[in-house]
């Protein structure tokens, strides 16, 4: 935490929002009735922030990282054709229209399948960086987008939808594909990677704020009430 | 049969009879055999055919053959034109005969067949594999000798051809040789492909060369094997991609790339990094890149991309890398004789990482162990750990290092006996004997009990250099070790810390255990305190002193002194006296005792010091002067040989009016000069140290010694007055100086005096730099006043007084006196230079009168002619050019002529005061009609040595403004042309030397003037232009340049004050850079240039 305080000045906003948000949804998840504690707009209002905040970090993160895997990656007019194999990423490039014409349940549901199996290419990411330094920064990253899922689930429950089937926590690897044959095609299965987190999280980013605005604190606490009898 | 058998031959001979009729020229070979050929492939069985002539259909042939080692010729029959035969040693005779279908023979021929004329060609070899490693291009051939048909020791040679693409081109052909064994050996031969395996199909034939040197026939090479194949990548039409896949390679090599496409598609481009290569097309799905001289990679690889007209990608990663380095400073060490830590030093990083990282491996030899090295590749130094092993001391290690690129190694015998570095020693204990010795515990994880261990135990402590006890002891099996530690100082802080190496064969040290600190316990005082007395003024009490005892002595806080009195074994007095007062007084009245001092603490109490009240009397007590030296006092006294127990100097440790501090010091009885030294000791201040002698019976006072630390200047100057005045001199009188502002041994006192009237803002005498100040110096401290005398009447004296020690003087005392009034002196300077005066007109008058004829006769002739008058005429003569007084003349005088040209215009000028006649001056018109005109006005000068030419062309200025060109120093720079507003001063400034003549005159009144006054403007004309403001005029070059000044010294002064010439150089020379120019300054100045 320390060390991207120093990387990344100005960022104290948002850590001190994420810590807020995966301290709260930490003890809150298991449980899944941390409503009564914390009203869902709030909840909502710090999930949006973290997603703000991991949208940031992940701007430098990918920075770093692409110059890592070196040209033709790291430049900016870079748009490889989505090979077959990059599809087990789960891909955010869902019409918009279809995306807005589903519920908020479906959509948030959505949102937690995706980050967990994101987290889950990440960490295989993680063990793979041969630099210190960057594996450092993404062992970082995916402890905050850990926050995210977990923050996802608790507003999810704070709303009062049941949490998708499958893992919650962090699975061990990722599920079902096999590794990438050779060490190109694994590097554009961590581009697509970090190209599908960035439009995951800008797009939740809108969700989130979507729902903020439909679903205020009051009327939140009032349908919990609702819900108690 | 028989009847069958000459049917037949009738029949045959009826054809044959046809055919020769038909064919009579083929009668003679009809069936003849021919072209006998013998091939043999092993070097036993030959292989011999023929042809038979002409081609026709013919029966079994009789084959014969017979060799000398043949008892007799062997014959078959056989229906082919081929036969196997052995070879035989020298010759063989061959007979065939050719039979007809039927039967008959057609014809024989007999063939002479020796050894030279068999060929001998080795069977095709066999290919037994072809197998291709794609990730290093490399392609095996695996073949069979075929070694077992021939004699041992032959020469085998191998042909092999690499072909390669669709279209089959030669890539390579290699020689191979082996040697046969007459055994069939399995023959392997690697090819590395310069372009990747998968890039293009690759095939592969072989052939051979057997050189059977006893062989005497022909030898030839054998047919090549059938080709065999791997087939590219590009063939399959399923497969596209860039080739190789993720392959290291070691910095600076050579590698081919290429991209496998679908049929139909086309490659944009194909990069390495982020460089574009050219493309070499392979085939029509396969083109290829080649990178010369690859640099190390990045740490994720270089990335090669190959992108097609679809907008697909294909790609791979090639990682470029250094081979290990050769692992340097190999070293092994046992920390417990559990674990044996190897460290070296991993020498260049190999730019690789993760899978394809360098990878470690201890090998042990004497045990075969073989210990994988997980290493830290941040880490500089890599360590890898090896078990101990039982009951072996020596280790033979080889530490194994490779990457995909190479590999290397190092190795080391070690005696891991000799190489214990044990790990800190833990848990420091100290536990106590007694107030000197302790006992300190550590323990060291490890078992040593094969060895001895050597620890140094460090000890400080705060009033003793650091020491270090080296103990030796065996080794215990992770065991506490304990050594004793004596001799220490009671009462004191010790920091004890422990290091351990083995003792009997020294590695290296153990980090240092951490401090343990201890303070050991009291022990009574090593000895009693240094002790004085000093009766009081009233003799009736006795006050006794005593200095602190020093840490290192006192073995503990002292907490009371013990002070007795005895009177010959009768103790008149006890006192205890607790801490920290170091005196006390004793009620003793007239009597004399022997006073005891014993420091006390809670160890106990130390040895009584003594001393005896008794003091000697002694006479002729002398004061004598110390000396300073450093930061002490140096006392010194004579030598008293029946002073039998020592000297003791004893001095105030306070100054001046505070009340004393009695301080002292010991010496033995042979010495005779102490320098002594206190904190306390301050410069300037005035210490009085009294010497005392011991004796048995008591002490006596021998010498009383004043000193100085330092000797500073006085701090204030001896007041002083007059007391006297006169006319010529003055009596002063000064006062002693107190002694605490003396700051020093006086020397002397400096009275100046000098002229001077009060004044609060004169500086000192002594400062002033008078130089009519006098000092006197005063060194006779006992004279207390001084006359000064030779002073003058009626004069105001500034007196200062100053007084000096060694250190330096005093501030100054000032006084000013007034001497009085000399009234007899006054008269006496008015009445002689007046009686002087008188008696020298007396004297004067008396000589007029005297000679009064010849007076008359000199100065006033009878008749008075003033053209008679030297003197006058010599006042002429100046006037008249010079013509009379030659030695007036500078130099040989032509008169010249100027001439002065003026083209008359709307303003008259007057152009020469001195040439203007008054017929002249009407000619000025008021309106200046008469501009046509010229006006030639000569200036008559006289010109030192230059001669000018005369030319003047006054019609190139247009009317209506005057030019007066000058043909003379002045014109260069003369202003060109002159308004008319301002005539007069035209006048004036056109007249030669106008600048100076503006001066004097004004020149319209030009009739009215004297020819003296005229001269006399002349004269200013030639008034000096010394002006060096003008010489030093604009000149916007650059001030730096020296060159450059020296063209403006000469700039602003055109003409010279002697000779009139042009200083100036022409504008053509000061373009030309000659040193001359240069050389323009104020020499050249002053020099009259006859070439000029």
């Amino acid at each position: 935490m320390l060390n991207v305080t120093g990387d990344l000045p100005g960022d104290s906003w948002g850590i001190f929002t994420f810590l807020c948000a995966a301290l709260c949804n930490l003890p809150a998840l298991p449980a899944l009735n941390c409503s009564e504690e914390l009203g869902a707009g709030q909840s909502i209002q710090q999930t949006y922030d973290l997603t703000r905040y991991l949208e940031h970090q992940l701007r430098t993160l990918a920075g770093t990282y692409l110059n890592y895997l070196g040209p033709p990656f790291n430049e900016p007019d870079f748009n490889p054709p989505r090979l077959a194999r990059a599809e087990r990423v789960p891909s955010a490039t869902v019409d918009l229209d279809l995306w807005r014409g589903l519920t908020d349940n479906a959509r948030l549901a959505a949102n937690y399948r995706a980050y967990s199996r994101l987290l889950c290419y990440l960490r295989v990411l993680d063990g793979q960086v041969g630099t210190a330094e960057l594996r450092h920064r993404l062992a970082h990253f995916c402890a905050s987008l850990q926050g995210l899922v977990l923050s996802i689930g608790g507003v999810m429950s704070s709303l009062g939808y049941p949490l998708p089937a499958g893992p919650a926590g962090p699975p061990a690897g990722p599920p079902g594909a096999p590794p990438a044959p050779n060490d190109f095609l694994k590097k554009m299965d961590d581009f697509w990677l970090l190209k599908e987190l960035q439009t995951w999280l800008w797009r939740s980013a809108k969700d989130f704020n979507r729902l903020k605005k439909k679903v205020p604190p009051a009327v939140v606490t009032l349908r919990l009430e609702a819900r108690g009898f | 049969m028989w009847k069958n058998s000459s049917l037949r031959c009738l029949l045959a001979l009826a054809i044959l009879c046809l055919r020769s009729s038909v064919h009579s020229q083929e009668i003679g070979s009809l069936g003849h055999p021919q072209n006998l050929k013998c091939v043999t492939h092993n070097l036993h069985k030959m292989i011999c055919t023929w042809d038979v002539s002409p081609r026709r259909k013919h029966g079994q042939t009789d084959f014969c053959y017979a060799a000398n080692d043949l008892p007799t010729p062997v014959c078959f029959k056989t229906k082919e034109k081929r036969v196997e035969i052995p070879v035989p040693h020298s010759s063989s005779t061959v007979t065939i005969t050719t039979n007809s279908i039927s039967g008959t023979a057609l014809a024989t021929k007999e063939f002479k067949i020796h050894k030279k004329d068999i060929l001998f060609i080795p069977v095709a070899p066999r290919v037994l594999s072809l197998t291709p490693d794609f990730s290093t291009s490399t392609l095996n051939l695996k073949w069979s000798d075929n070694g077992s048909v021939f004699p041992d020791g032959l020469d085998a040679v191998w042909q092999i051809q690499i072909l390669r693409k669709e279209t089959v081109e030669k890539v390579t052909q290699v020689t191979y040789h082996s040697k046969l064994t007459h055994e069939d050996i399995i023959l392997s031969w690697n090819w590395t492909s310069d372009i990747p395996l998968e890039c293009a199909s690759h095939y592969v034939k072989i052939r051979c060369y057997i050189n059977v040197t006893q062989f005497v026939g022909l030898k030839e090479w054998s047919d090549w094997s059938p080709v065999e194949v791997i087939l590219g990548k590009d063939t399959d039409p399923s497969e596209s991609g860039v080739f190789p896949l993720d392959t290291v390679v070691a910095v600076g090599s050579d590698v081919t790339f290429c991209c496998i496409h679908e049929e139909g598609q086309n490659i944009t481009n194909m990069s390495y990094g982020s460089k574009p290569y050219p493309m070499i097309q392979l085939s029509s799905r396969s083109h290829a890149i080649r990178v010369l001289n690859a640099s190390a990679s990045d740490s994720s690889g270089t990335n090669v991309v190959c992108r097609l007209n679809n907008g697909m990608m294909e790609g791979t990663v090639l990682f470029v890398g250094y081979a290990p380095d050769i692992p340097q400073n190999l070293s092994c060490e046992t920390p417990n004789f559990q674990i044996i830590k190897c460290s070296w030093k991993p020498g260049r990083p190999s730019g690789l990482y993760g899978k394809r990282r360098t990878m470690y491996s201890l090998f042990e030899r004497m045990s075969g162990k073989n210990v994988s090295c997980e290493v830290n590749e941040m880490n500089r130094q890599h360590v890898c750990g090896f078990p101990v092993l039982p009951d072996q001391k020596t280790y033979d290690f080889i530490l194994g290092v490779s990457n995909p690129i190479g590999q290397a190694e190092s190795s080391l015998l070690v005696d891991i006996t000799q190489r214990v570095h044990p790990k800190t020693p833990e848990k420091l204990t100290v536990s106590e004997n007694n107030s000197t010795s302790i006992h300190l515990h550590w323990f060291i994880n490890g078992s040593f009990a094969e060895i001895r261990l050597l620890c140094q135990i460090e000890i400080t402590s705060g009033h003793s250099e650091q020491k270090l006890h080296n103990v030796s002891m065996p080794g215990g099996k992770s065991s506490a070790y304990t050594a004793h530690l004596n001799a220490l100082h009671p009462y004191t802080k010790y920091q004890f810390r422990v290091r351990c190496s083995a003792a009997d064969h020294f590695w290296r040290w153990s980090d240092w255990s951490r401090v343990e600190e201890y303070t050991t316990s009291e022990a009574p005082p090593a000895r009693g305190p240094d002790i004085w007395r000093e009766r009081s003024s009233s003799g009736e009490s006795l006050k006794i002193f005593w200095k602190p005892l020093p840490l290192s002595e006192a073995n503990g806080r002292i907490t009371s002194h013990e002070v007795s009195c005895y009177l010959l074994e009768t103790p008149l007095e006890h006192k205890v006296v607790t801490e920290p007062t170091n005196s006390t007084e004793i009620k003793l009245g007239k009597n004399d005792c022997v006073i005891s001092v014993v420091a006390k603490n809670q160890a106990g109490s130390s040895p009584p010091s003594r001393i005896t009240s008794m003091e000697l009397p002694s006479d002729n007590i002398i004061t004598g002067q110390a000396m300073a030296m450093g930061n002490g006092i140096n006392v010194s006294w004579d030598s008293y040989p029946n002073m039998t127990c020592g000297y003791v100097v004893k001095w105030c440790r306070s100054s001046g009016s505070e009340p004393c501090s009695v301080d002292w010091q010991k010496f033995p009885s042979n010495t005779t000069n102490a320098v002594i030294k206190s904190a306390l000791f301050k410069p300037g201040v005035r210490y009085n140290f009294s010497v005392y002698g011991c004796k048995s019976t008591g002490y006596q006072l021998l010498k009383n010694i004043t000193g100085y630390m330092k000797e500073l200047p006085p701090k204030s100057a001896p007041n002083f007055t007059v007391e006297e005045t006169s006319s010529d001199s003055i009596l002063v009188r000064w006062e002693d100086i107190p002694i605490e502002e003396c700051r020093g041994f006086l020397k002397g006192y400096l009275l100046s005096f000098a002229k001077g009237e009060k004044d609060a803002l004169k500086p000192r005498l002594s400062e002033s730099g008078n130089p009519e100040l006098k000092v006197n110096n005063i060194t006779n401290l006992t004279q207390k006043s001084m006359k000064i005398l030779d002073l003058q009447g009626k004069t105001s004296y500034q007196l200062e007084l100053q007084a000096y020690t060694a250190g330096g003087l005093s501030p100054p005392n000032s006084l000013y006196v007034v001497t009085k009034e000399d009234s007899v002196g006054l008269i006496i300077a008015i009445l002689i230079p007046v009686a002087v005066v008188v008696l020298l007109g007396v004297v004067a008058s008396i000589f007029c009168y005297r000679k009064r004829e010849w007076i008359k006769e000199t100065f006033y002739p009878e008749i008075p002619n003033p053209e008679n008058s030297k003197a006058l005429q010599f006042q002429r003569n100046i006037c008249e050019g010079n013509k009379t007084l030659k030695t007036l003349e500078m130099n040989p005088c032509t008169p010249n002529s100027v001439e002065v040209v003026e083209t008359q215009s709307a303003a008259p000028k007057i152009e020469d005061t001195e040439m203007m006649s008054p017929a002249a001056d009407t000619t000025v018109p008021e309106d200046g009609s008469d501009s046509e005109m010229e006006n030639h006005v000569v200036v008559s000068y006289c010109p030192p040595i230059i001669e000018e030419e005369i030319s003047n062309p006054p019609t190139d200025e247009p009317g209506g403004s005057s030019q007066v060109v000058y043909i003379d120093i002045q014109s260069m720079y003369q202003p060109q042309i002159k308004s008319e507003e301002e005539p007069e001063i035209d006048v004036v400034t056109t007249a030669g030397y106008k600048p100076q003549m503006q001066l004097s005159v004004n020149a319209m009144n030009t009739e009215s003037r004297s020819p003296v006054e005229e001269e006399l403007d002349k004269t200013a004309g030639y008034r000096p232009q010394a002006n060096t403001n003008a010489w030093n005029m604009d000149t916007p070059d650059s001030p730096g340049s020296v060159e450059s000044n020296n063209e403006n010294a000469s700039f602003g002064s055109p003409c010279s004050i002697n000779s009139r010439q042009f200083l100036l150089p022409p504008r053509d020379d000061e373009d030309s850079p000659k040193p001359i120019n240069i050389g323009w300054s104020f020499t050249h100045f002053f020099q009259n240039k006859p070439n000029d």
